[in-house]
């Protein structure tokens, strides 16, 4: 397999094309966007109740080019299961079978199939495209919501913190993790070239800002999706075997400050949070190898 | 080849002979025997099939919704709470209109919790859009899942079914089962591909459709539903030349012909009434018994036809409807209304797997006579075996 | 009345919302690309959660009909060679097309 490098390399293709439905600077689009650029079209696609299971297909017309289910809420992981052992029976191979879902597929109500499915090593690919709140219904919090976070139902800032994705799928030993942000759509596009290479139950987590979730303007999507980043508070990095690698060092650190303060959902947080928040994330900079 | 076999072995066979390729199932009781027996065909390599051992059975819905998109033939089994569980994902399935075949062991929903025999977890599920076939005994426990598959696989038709028996009476109960040859069965059961995922002719599935599309979809859905009960004709004939087993269409009816009070039921309490028939007539009775095989679609037609000179109708009902009563007293006075002026008396009997016997039908039927002779108007419905 | 002829299985086929595509109902801006200062270094293109952003003839051309105006192009470009022009002038209506 050749990883694509430059920008120049990626295909020109449209696998999710324009005159979809979603809002103005979607973060969820750009994030399909991106990933069907290294899926390519042998892929099979099923995404569980969210924005996106919805901003691609109405009525009799849909943004996919390649064959899509808009599953229910808790079972893309399950649905994707059947569509392995459908192709397997028949013989098909080289087709990569992806369960596609947010936060809330993901982290909460679609949990148990996740779980169940990682747990069997299902040879699939799930995707968490994360923007940390359920959108879809309005951006009530999750378990995927920040601490602190404002949302139409934790109207004085989420009181716990968020659910650590990552670390609860590391537990299951997939044969890939990585996470990635749209920010970096080389490093995304890379990571699923790899994951399609590799047989087995596999995990990508990619940060996926909402400009209405987050009270950020819409065309900040990708920034705050690299501040994140450049921040400390979104790590880039993939696991094989367990071992991890961290695939994108920032040019620049930033204050997580900074990244706080753009949006509008983190405006009651105070200072002393700010403070113990920006010390977290010193000490898990200093883990990361350089 | 004759076997003795209880009915989630007769299940077990039935998936083999249709070589089914997808088998998602979440063990319940007392429905996890028969997933047992299909895991076993395939270590032994006399089925070649995909287990998928998913973590529930919502999963296990989902995965088998999954599969038939994906082109294959899944089968799975369930009941009660299982069958609850997974209600959204057959709205799914029949929606989406994907020929996925289910064997329900019936039993009782809690709470209070209970696992014994009773019908009312199918009933639960009559709106599903599924096609739903009752069983009075292992033979057709084995016969109508083999038609089942032709059923919903029919270009006609192109819908899921649920094929139900009861827990402990039927799957735990060994019975003389006569298992069709293997060719017989490829004949009767030719395996069709029409993946609605397919990477070489892609579609979107499920997007979203807005009030000028969705009533349409019903529409066609419905349609297709009421073609069933003629289907099953077909099939049940073409399956009756192969094997020499006729169970009839949507209904069957046993000494009707003369029959003034018929007793109607499902399940395997159809087999219970056949002999308190017996013994009815054996006392000079004009007593008859009209079987439900199909209940949803729910044979209107047919069991219009099938009464012809009944002067009272008896529903029995392992189900209670909340509030209502029986299901089949309710679909039995709903077929009749406007047509015939026939007095349906509906019996609650047999509920989380109180029983049921021979003796019993006879009472209620002796019941009936003394209302049915003395004119007096039914009741809504009334509890039997308190 | 009949009921409408459907496919049988829910759905749509490819391409279908590209070709049905009509943003220009929605926007409210639109990137204007200085070509003098544009470099091709396709950043704008992978950014773009439209895909209405492609080069072709050695320049980047703006595929209008999905070009919601979100505005993450200019936001982005390294070489600062799109800006945003609004589609709307108060009482003067509609800007007029290029």
């Amino acid at each position: 397999m050749e990883l694509i490098n430059s920008l120049a390399a990626v295909p020109d293709t449209e696998l999710f094309t324009g005159g979809h439905g979603g809002c103005r600077g979607c973060g969820a689009a750009l994030a399909a966007r991106q990933a069907m650029k290294a899926l390519g079209p042998r892929t099979i696609i099923t995404i569980p109740a969210s924005c996106m299971a919805t901003i691609g297909g109405s009525g009799l017309t849909t943004a996919w080019e390649i064959p899509f289910y808009h599953s229910l809420f808790e079972c893309a992981p399950a649905v994707a299961s059947g569509i392995r052992a459908a192709l397997d029976i028949q013989g098909i191979e080289d087709v990569n079978v992806v369960s596609w879902a947010g936060d809330a597929g993901t982290a909460d109500i679609g949990f148990q199939s996740l779980t169940g499915a990682a747990e069997r090593q299902e040879n699939i690919i799930h995707v968490c495209y994360d923007n940390e709140t359920y959108m879809n219904t309005g951006g009530q919090a999750g378990s995927a919501t920040p601490y602190l976070a404002a949302t139409p139902d934790t109207p004085a800032g989420k009181p716990t913190p968020r659910k650590d994705m990552l670390a609860i799928m590391a537990a299951h030993r997939p044969a890939y993790l990585a996470t990635a942000s749209v920010a970096y759509p080389l490093d995304l596009i890379q990571k699923f070239q790899r994951a399609r290479e590799i047989e087995g139950f596999r995990y990508i987590h990619i940060l996926a800002p909402c400009f209405k979730g987050w009270g950020i303007k819409e065309d900040q999507t990708v920034q705050l999706a690299r501040i994140a980043v450049e921040c400390g508070l979104w790590q880039l990095y993939e696991e094989v075997d367990g071992r991890r690698r961290v695939t994108v060092i920032p040019e620049r650190r930033l204050p997580v400050r900074e990244y706080l303060r753009l949006q509008g959902r983190f405006q009651t947080m105070d200072e002393a949070t700010i403070a113990a928040l920006q010390a977290a994330v010193d000490r898990r900079w200093q883990e990361v190898p350089s | 080849m004759r076997q003795l076999l209880n009915g989630n072995e007769a299940a077990a066979h039935a998936a083999r002979l249709a070589r089914v390729e997808v088998l998602a199932s979440y063990p319940i009781t007392p429905a996890a025997p028969a997933m047992e027996k299909i895991t076993q065909f395939i270590a032994e390599g006399s089925l070649k099939a995909r287990f998928i051992r998913v973590e529930s059975d919502h999963s296990a819905m989902a995965a088998a919704l999954g599969a038939s998109l994906a082109g294959a033939r899944p089968f799975l089994i369930t009941n009660s709470q299982g069958l609850a569980y997974m209600s959204e994902v057959l709205y799914h399935t029949s929606g989406l209109r994907q020929p996925v075949v289910m064997a329900v062991v019936n039993r009782a929903l809690a709470a209070p919790h209970s696992r014994f025999p009773e019908q009312g977890d199918a009933v639960a599920q009559e709106a599903a859009g599924w096609i739903q076939l009752f069983c009075e005994n292992n033979q057709e426990v084995l016969d109508s899942l083999l038609q089942a598959f032709r059923l919903g696989e029919d270009e006609g038709v192109r819908l899921p079914v649920m094929v139900n028996y009861e827990g402990y009476i039927q799957s735990h109960t060994r019975e003389t089962v006569d298992l069709p040859q293997q060719e017989e069965i490829d004949g009767f059961l030719p395996l069709m591909r029409r993946p609605a995922l397919d990477v070489a002719n892609p579609m979107a599935v499920n997007t979203v459709a807005g009030p000028e599309l969705y009533m349409d979809f019903k529409y066609h859905q419905d349609a297709a539903l009421q073609q069933a009960a003629a289907v099953l004709e077909e099939v049940s004939a073409a399956y009756a030349r192969l094997t020499g087993r006729d169970w009839g269409g949507p209904v069957a009816g046993y000494r009707l012909e003369d029959a003034e009070v018929v007793l109607v039921a499902m399940g395997s309490l159809v087999s219970t009434a056949r002999i308190a028939v017996d013994a009815l007539r054996e006392e000079g009775e004009k007593a008859g018994l009209l079987k439900i095989r199909l209940f949803r679609p729910f044979p209107a037609v047919a069991v219009r036809q099938g009464l012809p000179a009944a002067r009272a109708i008896v529903a029995l009902d392992k189900n209670i409807v909340y509030g209502v009563g029986g299901a089949l007293g309710r679909e039995l006075r709903a077929s009749l209304y406007g047509h015939a002026s026939v007095p349906v008396f509906s019996y609650i009997l047999g509920l989380g797997g109180r029983d049921a016997g021979v003796a019993d039908l006879a009472q209620i039927y002796r019941q009936v006579r003394e209302n049915m002779v003395a004119g007096l108007t039914p009741a809504a419905y009334q509890w039997y075996g308190l | 009345m009949a009921a409408k002829d459907l496919p049988l299985v829910p759905g749509a086929r490819p391409g279908s919302m590209a070709a049905a595509a009509a943003m220009e109902r929605i926007r409210e801006q639109r990137p204007a690309i200085d070509k003098e200062k544009c470099n091709l270094c396709r950043e704008c293109l992978l950014y773009c959660p439209d895909a209405a952003l492609a080069i072709a003839g050695g320049e980047v051309r703006l595929e209008l009909r999905f070009c919601k105006g979100c505005g993450i192009c200019a936001r982005e470009c390294p070489a600062r060679a799109i800006t945003m022009v609004p589609e709307y002038a108060g009482d003067r209506g509609l800007v007029g097309e290029e």
